[in-house]
């Protein structure tokens, strides 16, 4: 057994304070809306206002983190090899779809540099760089549109509420693909120990390889 | 021995006033008087009475000699006199007071039974005393004074009193000339009989008037003798007074001057009131009466007593007055308002932003003008000193909204004597008024007193974890003060049509015309596609598109306000005022479940339609109503269920995904032992 180290304690910070806030986030955001009623309306906008501002400074330690380090370009796809990116892309797609139902060998093998297989560097890249800057910003219009309100009046604070609320929609589905997807290491729990520890175990012979849904 | 002393004296006295009688007797007078003209008809006997009038008491001899009295002694009319002067000094207050009882005696020889048979003669002896008019030591027979005397002096032998004349209607006509004013005006050199000419100094028939008006009526008609009706209507303003007002009510009449040395010695605005204190009046066109009369006593006290009419009537002038000519009052009214902009531009401009200014403008004969609240420019009061102004002129059209306003916290402050109590303008602003259905800035009227309430609101109303001073202003903006301060009211959400681009609310009139219908009722058929009175948030949504595609942006600015104007002014304490914040956010709160669409029109009125109760939860509604967002509120529905759908996909693709892994796992497993073999 191999053990590889994919996962710096800086991340897996990040990630389990971003899986745990998301978590809460989408919860009392569903209190908000009145589908969940754990507390009440105030309560609720409390904690998510609270959890918004946690989860903003957590976003700024994952970019700090992967801008000084200079590893941000492990989540930049080769766009000078579309082709081939591409083709990689539809391998992994296969894979997932098909080639890991028939025990079929997983086409990207995960290392410090190379962490994530085409499928996950895209979406990863527009959830980091897009998807969830654009949630954090919404957030802070919902907050206090008045504090904003150059901006916000400009667009009209209904259509910022309406891109936070797809979002939210968005990321309560990611999460839950997100954690089965989790599950398909080598083992179920294999991804989930490899975030808290930072190494992830892989067989010497390279006879199965697992999926590393983390960034 | 004191009564000796003065018996002595007396006869001292007689004896000298006998030796120099004697040297200087008259023959015509009769003894006992020739006794007193001995002293009195020393030129320089007077005496000083209580108020201080000098009574002479001179008696031109040669002139009592000539009158018809000169054989009456002296103690016949001044009874006990003789005696007096001895005795005791007489008091004597005032001239008038000794003409009076002097003249008591003439009834001892002319009783007034025989004075009566006179018909002028009874009531001027109540208002002259005898002497007043026929003076006393030298009277002569009428007949022969009145030979001698000019009709003029003859007429103000009585005129020259305070007479009077009750006229029917009750009014009391002065019939007192002032001689000196006469003398001096330009009929000085005319006989009375000149204007009068019913009357000479041998007629004097005896006239009742109804009124003032019928006597000033006929006194004028006697004035186109000498100035004809064609020579005087040369004159374009003479000729409108003249249908308007007689020649006196403006000239007046015993003193009058030559224009020309009237106007000089007259500052400009007595003289525009020589005109105008009288009842004077002017026709519109339209048939309608205008008062053009001045209250001289009003203008006086008023706002404006220090100012010269020409400040205003800027076209009129000592030496110009334009004959104008109006439609209507209200075509006047609309002129003079004009004139309050020189002065009052601040006051003027906002008034013109303001919803009383668009109901003026748009023709509404009720909508206020200047005049309208601050009453006629001749009797305006001083606002700054009229702490009740702000309530009382409001109360004439808005009167039916005291009653709450008197139940209201505010009122009940005013009651008890806060000097910052607020009345109607205070809320409200005095001149730049808008709808409140329009506009949220009615809380500026509110924080001028209610100072800092950002930072009050801010206490309780925070967002967590960072404490700023906008949030609370974030409410401002969409909830009116008495939304949570009316702790009786029902709780409405109004959509105000705003074109983005001006900033400004969207006339109904404006929409007619862009969407090419003809009145309000089709625009209603064009924004209520079914017919149901009700608007959906499609119809709201086919508002929006239709005016998109004409090149219009708009949006529709909530705003959450109670229910009626009522409500809003029963504002309860601080301690009664809504601070939960579930109430309002949360989605089957019933604050949002009256919605209403409110479109502006151009005479300042809104019209007001009711929404779908589910409007602010419609998909359509995010671009048109992307202004407006409440928690709970505007919760759009279709995302819910979008995020249930998101929820089972988000769990069937695992469910799917794993259950395709075991279906396949046997291929799985052959193929790993296949491998084993190989191995």
């Amino acid at each position: 057994m191999k053990r590889i180290y994919l996962h710096p304690l800086p991340i897996r910070i990040w990630h389990w304070v971003n899986a745990g806030g998301f978590i809460i986030l989408i919860l009392t955001g569903a209190n908000i809306r009145n589908i969940l009623n754990l507390f009440s309306v105030e309560t609720a906008v409390e904690i998510h206002s609270w959890l918004g501002f946690v989860l903003l400074a957590n976003y700024f330690i994952w970019l700090f983190y992967y801008l000084l380090t200079g590893n941000i370009k492990i989540y930049i796809p080769p766009l000078h090899h579309p082709i081939e990116f591409a083709k990689k892309a539809l391998r992994q797609a296969k894979f997932y779809g098909f080639g890991l139902m028939v025990g079929e060998q997983n086409p990207h093998h995960s290392t410090f540099y190379n962490k994530f297989n085409p499928m996950q560097q895209t979406a990863y890249l527009m959830i980091m760089t897009v998807l969830i800057p654009v949630q954090i910003i919404t957030g802070l219009f919902l907050w206090d549109p008045k504090l904003f309100s150059s901006v916000v009046n400009l667009v009209g604070i209904q259509v910022f509420d309406t891109i936070h609320v797809l979002l939210w929609i968005f990321f309560s589905s990611f999460i839950i693909v997100h954690f089965y997807l989790a599950t398909l290491g080598h083992t179920t729990f294999a991804h989930f120990k490899a975030m808290f520890t930072g190494y992830e175990e892989e067989h010497e012979e390279h006879e199965e390889h697992g999926h590393s849904p983390s960034h | 021995m004191d009564n000796v002393k003065k018996k002595l004296s007396f006869l001292f006295i007689a004896f000298i006033l006998f030796s120099i009688y004697a040297a200087t007797a008259h023959g015509a007078l009769s003894d006992q008087a020739k006794v007193c003209l001995t002293c009195h008809s020393g030129r320089g006997m007077t005496k000083t009475l209580e108020n201080k009038e000098i009574l002479l008491l001179f008696i031109d001899k040669e002139g009592f000699a000539k009158s018809v009295h000169k054989n009456i002694d002296c103690n016949d009319c001044h009874t006990g006199y003789m005696a007096a002067h001895v005795s005791k000094k007489r008091v004597i207050k005032s001239k008038r007071e000794y003409t009076i009882n002097a003249s008591r005696v003439c009834s001892t020889c002319h009783p007034d039974d025989q004075l009566k048979k006179i018909p002028m003669h009874s009531p001027l002896m109540a208002q002259a005393a005898c002497v007043e008019c026929h003076g006393s030591h030298y009277i002569q027979k009428m007949a022969e004074w009145k030979k001698g005397i000019n009709e003029t002096q003859y007429c103000l032998t009585c005129h020259k009193h305070a007479l009077s004349m009750h006229l029917k209607s009750g009014e009391l006509l002065a019939l007192a000339i002032n001689e000196s004013s006469y003398k001096s005006s330009i009929h000085g050199n005319l006989l009375c009989s000149a204007c009068h000419t019913d009357f000479s100094k041998t007629k004097h028939p005896v006239r009742t008037f109804a009124n003032k008006r019928e006597y000033t009526v006929l006194a004028t008609k006697l004035c186109s003798t000498c100035h004809t009706n064609e020579q005087l209507r040369k004159s374009p303003v003479h000729a409108s007074l003249m249908a308007a007002a007689t020649c006196v009510q403006c000239h007046g009449s015993h003193a009058i001057k030559g224009m020309k040395i009237q106007k000089i010695g007259m500052d400009e605005s007595q003289y525009c009131l020589t005109c105008h204190r009288g009842k004077l009046s002017m026709t519109m066109r339209n048939g309608e009466s205008l008062s053009l009369y001045i209250d001289e006593a009003t203008l006086r006290s008023s706002a404006h007593a220090t100012l010269k009419c020409t400040a205003c009537h800027a076209i009129f002038s000592k030496t110009q007055h334009p004959v104008r000519v109006f439609n209507s009052t209200r075509e006047y009214t609309l002129v003079n308002t004009e004139l309050c902009k020189k002065c009052h531009q601040n006051a003027s401009t906002q008034y013109e932003s303001s919803i009383h200014y668009a109901l003026f403008k748009s023709g509404n004969t009720k909508a206020p003008n200047c005049a309208g609240c601050h009453g006629n420019a001749h009797s305006v009061a001083q606002v700054k000193t009229d702490k009740t102004f702000g309530l009382t002129s409001c109360n004439k059209c808005h009167g039916e909204l005291n009653n709450s306003y008197e139940a209201s916290v505010h009122n009940i402050a005013r009651i008890q004597g806060k000097a910052n109590a607020p009345v109607c303008s205070s809320c409200h602003n005095a001149h730049n008024i808008e709808s409140t259905k329009m506009t949220t800035k009615i809380k500026e009227g509110c924080f001028k007193c209610h100072k800092d309430m950002g930072k009050v609101h801010s206490k309780w109303l925070k967002n967590p974890p960072i404490k700023t001073a906008t949030f609370a202003g974030a409410h401002f903006d969409v909830v009116s003060c008495a939304a949570c301060h009316s702790p009786q009211a029902t709780r409405r959400i109004y959509l105000s049509l705003f074109d983005t681009k001006t900033g400004k609310p969207l006339m109904e009139e404006d929409i007619i015309k862009l969407l090419d219908t003809t009145d309000a009722a089709n625009l209603m058929k064009k924004i209520d596609t079914n017919g149901d009175e009700i608007i959906e948030g499609k119809e709201l949504w086919g508002l929006f598109s239709m005016l998109w595609n004409k090149g219009v942006r708009t949006t529709f600015t909530g705003k959450m306000d109670v229910s009626s104007s009522a409500e809003a002014h029963q504002l309860g304490s601080k301690k009664e005022a809504t601070r939960d914040c579930d109430k309002c956010h949360h989605p089957k709160s019933p604050y949002f479940e009256n919605v209403f669409i409110v479109i502006s029109k151009a005479d300042g009125g809104t019209t007001v339609l009711p929404a779908e109760k589910g409007v602010l939860s419609s998909v359509y509604s995010i671009i048109p109503a992307r202004k407006f967002y409440a928690i709970g509120g505007t919760n759009i529905t279709l995302f819910d269920i979008l995020f249930y759908v998101a929820l089972i996909g988000g769990i069937a693709v695992p469910i799917g995904h794993l259950s395709l892994r075991i279906i396949l796992s046997p291929i799985k497993s052959l193929r790993k032992m296949r491998k084993g073999g190989k191995k």
